[in-house]
């Protein structure tokens, strides 16, 4: 009795403390659309968050995904054994954003939002569609037409008719027109001042995606005949051949904006060729970036330079995740003759070409490759880079190495096999291809440490593209080759090569492919003017399709001539990567995921699939 | 007290008698089994990589997972299901013949057996294949079904292993002719290479059509070594 009078006793206390207000209180970490946007510094974080959730594919922040192309290759830990592309890489499907944005939108227009001016409400309006359009582009250039929603906001309450939110795939020509139609308007209520470090968007940045948009529809349109089966009936994949004409036209016509504007140039502030090119991209008050990725430490820092920098300039214990392919470095011409081939044999492969120094092999080299790539002879921030996988010695006619581990010397004191490589071994963070990433890669050395982390910035567009864009429309829509050349030869000058006289669409391939190494279009360029399944077919034999790695040796045979010289072998880097690239026709575009087709059975599927 | 402890044990005892009988499934027990037949005869496919299958899918349930069956080198498939009714669906354009969107409905009740008609571009038939000293020779008929298309290459190789195909690392040595036209096609592949380092070797002929990813192979491997 005594017990269960004291249960109840318990029982009503909890009971009357409940009965207070001590439960309802104002969340602190919530906040409510009134607040914040009322507040112009509330409005920017939130843009600040929608900035920070839009890159995919490649990037400073997935340094590992750079081997799955042709521009670098995996050189620490084992060998990348990677048969084909996935049905989902780089697949973009991100409706929750596009709802966050439609939210933003109907926030800024309402009562809450009345205190702002006219002028930074069109601001804002425009960032918040630029960023939706992109998100859109970033879709359609994967999966082809996807469903639109314009501004709907879907809420679903129990009970409803659920088919009313189901939306049907756009065309992908339609999907391309609305993100165009959104640009040209989008433009217009975008301020044209460049921003800080390019990291919000302006007119122009609206007008590049414009462009962009239009070449990559236009080139679908006129070569998508080339994979006759990559396409859906109802022209969710797939764009008929007469709305090419009309594509470049738009594109070439967006770019002619951006010259008239006359807000950014290329970066021409160094004489020294290829240094002015890694600061062109690199560096943070480079006129031609038009809008990048920023990063700022603290707080706000990725780990590609920790991921990537070599072993004898690194600030821990991680370098050469990835590294770049010879391919890479043969792709860059020599700034007198346009087969970039390095000359490591005589014409008649009978002896090595001998060379006192190993930069001397890459003499006359496009100075771009200085500016992206870290090659033997080079300097990373003024510190010599030393490259080599071991000595020569003659014995019996036959060429013999000797070879030791990584940072080894012989027993006359003189190194064997250097700190940066090359060498094949499955060891963490050694190189295997003999090269080192330059670009996005931040010279201050505590930025190559795990704690710190870089704060180089992502270029997403810079004027350069502008160029090749309206060099690549123009080309289309059959210009004059002055006019062509005028635009490339722009480039080629900066860069401090040959210029051209007559361009073709494999030279635009060709300077796209050096130009924009590292900056995330190789991939979609191939698939756009469908050359991916060419470029990499899956055969061992093909040069392109498989990875080549470059290992230098120092000639130590005190009987041979070459005494003390430098040769080199290209090798097909089977201990990087073991298959060559198949890219298969279904790899045009992504596979639909089958639980988006139950959610929203008017999903239909892609080719292929 | 001790009662209670025996009380205790019992239920234990209970509990897990009763979940045996919750979580436990039998195993599906009935086979299916079929060929990618065209004119009663079977298509020859890569069989490695996993590149060619047929989906399955079943109606009537909320959710729509598929599960793949993937087709062996002599274009076989088989699987051990439930019975019920299901829906063979070839992926679009997977495998080496004109693409079409009609479902095959099978209804799996113990053992079945039910081929996959398919319409081909070309076929492959009469494959024969000799060896005289390291000299590997294969003769065989290639005949257009549809037009429309074109021979990329036809190809002789041979592997170590019964996987024989265009496939990296599934053909050690190869032989390519890239101005093939439909009829009696004869290739002469050395092997003296692979007859000094392979313990065993096959041979299989193939036929690569432009535009189309999966190659159309012979449906046998025959064993050189």
């Amino acid at each position: 009795m005594k017990k269960t009078s004291l249960i109840f006793l318990i029982a009503s206390c909890f009971m009357i403390m409940g009965c207070s207000d001590f439960l309802d209180r104002e969340s602190e970490a919530i906040l409510t659309d009134d607040q914040i946007f009322s507040d112009q510094n509330m409005i920017s974080s939130v843009l600040a968050n929608y900035y920070g959730r839009i890159d995919w594919g490649q990037s400073v922040e997935r340094s590992t995904e750079y081997r799955l192309l042709d521009e670098a290759t995996q050189s620490s830990g084992g060998t990348d054994r990677t048969l084909d592309y996935g049905d989902d890489l780089w697949r973009v499907y991100d409706y929750g954003l596009i709802r966050n944005l439609n939210q933003f939108l109907l926030g800024i227009h309402s009562e809450a939002a009345a205190g702002l001016s006219e002028e930074y409400r069109s601001q804002i309006e425009g960032e918040a569609r630029f960023i939706r359009a992109w998100v859109y582009f970033n879709m359609v250039r994967c999966m082809g037409g996807m469903p639109i929603v314009y501004d709907e906001i879907f809420d679903y309450q129990g009970g409803m008719d659920i088919t009313a939110l189901q939306i049907p795939r756009s065309t992908e020509a339609g999907l391309y027109d609305y993100i165009i139609d959104e640009c040209t308007r989008i433009a217009l209520l975008l301020p044209e001042e460049r921003t800080t470090n390019a990291s919000r968007a302006n007119k122009w940045a609206a007008l590049m995606l414009k462009a962009r948009a239009a070449l990559y529809a236009g080139s679908i349109a006129k070569y998508n005949h080339l994979t006759p089966d990559v396409k859906i009936a109802g022209g969710e994949v797939g764009i008929p051949a007469d709305k090419a004409a009309g594509y470049y036209q738009t594109a070439y016509d967006a770019c002619q904006e951006i010259f008239t504007g006359d807000r950014y140039a290329l970066y021409q502030n160094n004489p020294d060729r290829g240094a002015n090119f890694y600061e062109a991209v690199c560096n943070k008050s480079s006129e031609e970036v038009i809008w990048a990725r920023d990063y700022k430490y603290p707080g706000n820092t990725h780990g590609f330079t920790n991921n990537v920098i070599a072993t004898s300039v690194c600030g821990d214990i991680d370098a050469n995740f990835v590294t770049p392919t010879l391919n890479m470095v043969e792709a860059f011409e020599y700034v007198n003759d346009r087969d970039g081939t390095l000359r490591t044999r005589t014409p008649d492969d009978a002896d090595y070409i001998y060379y006192d120094r190993p930069e001397d092999l890459f003499a006359g080299k496009d100075p771009r490759l200085y500016g992206t790539i870290v090659y033997p002879g080079s300097d990373f921030n003024g510190i010599p880079m030393s490259y080599q996988a071991g000595q020569k010695y003659l014995d019996g006619g036959e060429w013999k190495e000797r070879t030791g581990d990584i940072n080894s010397k012989d027993d006359d004191g003189d190194i064997l096999t250097a700190d940066n490589g090359p060498d094949r071994s499955d060891a963490q963070y050694v190189n295997n291809s003999g090269f080192n990433i330059r670009k996005f890669v931040d010279y201050n050395r505590d930025a190559s440490t795990r704690g710190r982390g870089s704060d180089m910035w992502f270029v997403r567009m810079r004027f350069a593209e502008t160029l090749m864009i309206a060099a690549e429309a123009a080309l289309e829509l059959g210009k004059q080759q002055t006019e062509i050349c005028g635009y490339i030869n722009q480039i080629r000058t900066r860069a401090g090569i040959g210029l051209l006289n007559a361009v073709t669409l494999l030279d635009i391939e060709q300077e796209r492919k050096v130009e924009f190494a590292f900056e995330n279009h190789r991939w979609w360029d191939l698939k756009r003017w469908r050359r991916a399944h060419v470029v990499w077919n899956g055969s061992a034999d093909t040069y392109s399709a498989t990875h080549y790695a470059l290992f230098p040796y120092v000639v130590k045979d005190p009987s041979h001539a070459q005494n003390g010289k430098w040769v080199f072998d290209k090798l097909r880097s089977t201990w990087t990567a073991e298959y060559p690239h198949r890219f298969q026709q279904q790899n045009y575009y992504n596979f639909i995921n089958q639980d988006w087709m139950n959610r929203n059975p008017k999903i239909i599927k892609n080719p292929y699939q | 007290m001790k009662n209670l402890l025996h009380i205790f044990l019992l239920a234990v005892l209970a509990t897990a008698v009763v979940s045996c009988g919750k979580d436990n499934y039998d195993q599906p027990e009935s086979s299916f089994a079929g060929k990618v037949v065209y004119d009663g005869q079977p298509l020859g496919v890569r069989g490695s990589n996993g590149d060619v299958y047929l989906q399955f899918w079943q109606s009537g349930y909320e959710l729509n997972t598929s599960f793949n069956v993937y087709v062996a080198q002599d274009g076989s498939y088989s699987a051990m299901l439930f019975d019920g009714v299901y829906k063979l669906v070839m992926n679009s354009n997977r495998g080496p013949w004109v693409n079409s969107p009609d479902t095959v409905t099978v209804e799996v009740n113990g053992a079945t057996v039910k081929d996959y008609p398919v319409t081909p571009y070309y076929t492959i038939s009469n494959a024969t294949y000799s060896l005289s000293g390291t000299m590997l020779t294969a003769s065989f008929d290639v005949a257009e079904v549809t037009a429309g298309r074109n021979i990329e290459y036809v190809a002789l190789m041979v592997n170590k292993n019964k996987f024989v195909d265009f496939g990296d690392g599934t053909h050690v040595a190869w032989v390519r002719n890239e101005s093939a036209v439909p009829g009696h096609i004869s290739l002469q592949l050395d092997v003296t290479g692979a007859l000094n380092e392979q313990v065993e070797l096959y041979a299989r002929v193939g036929l690569k059509i432009t535009g189309i990813d999966q190659g159309l192979y012979d449906h046998k491997v025959e064993r050189v070594k």
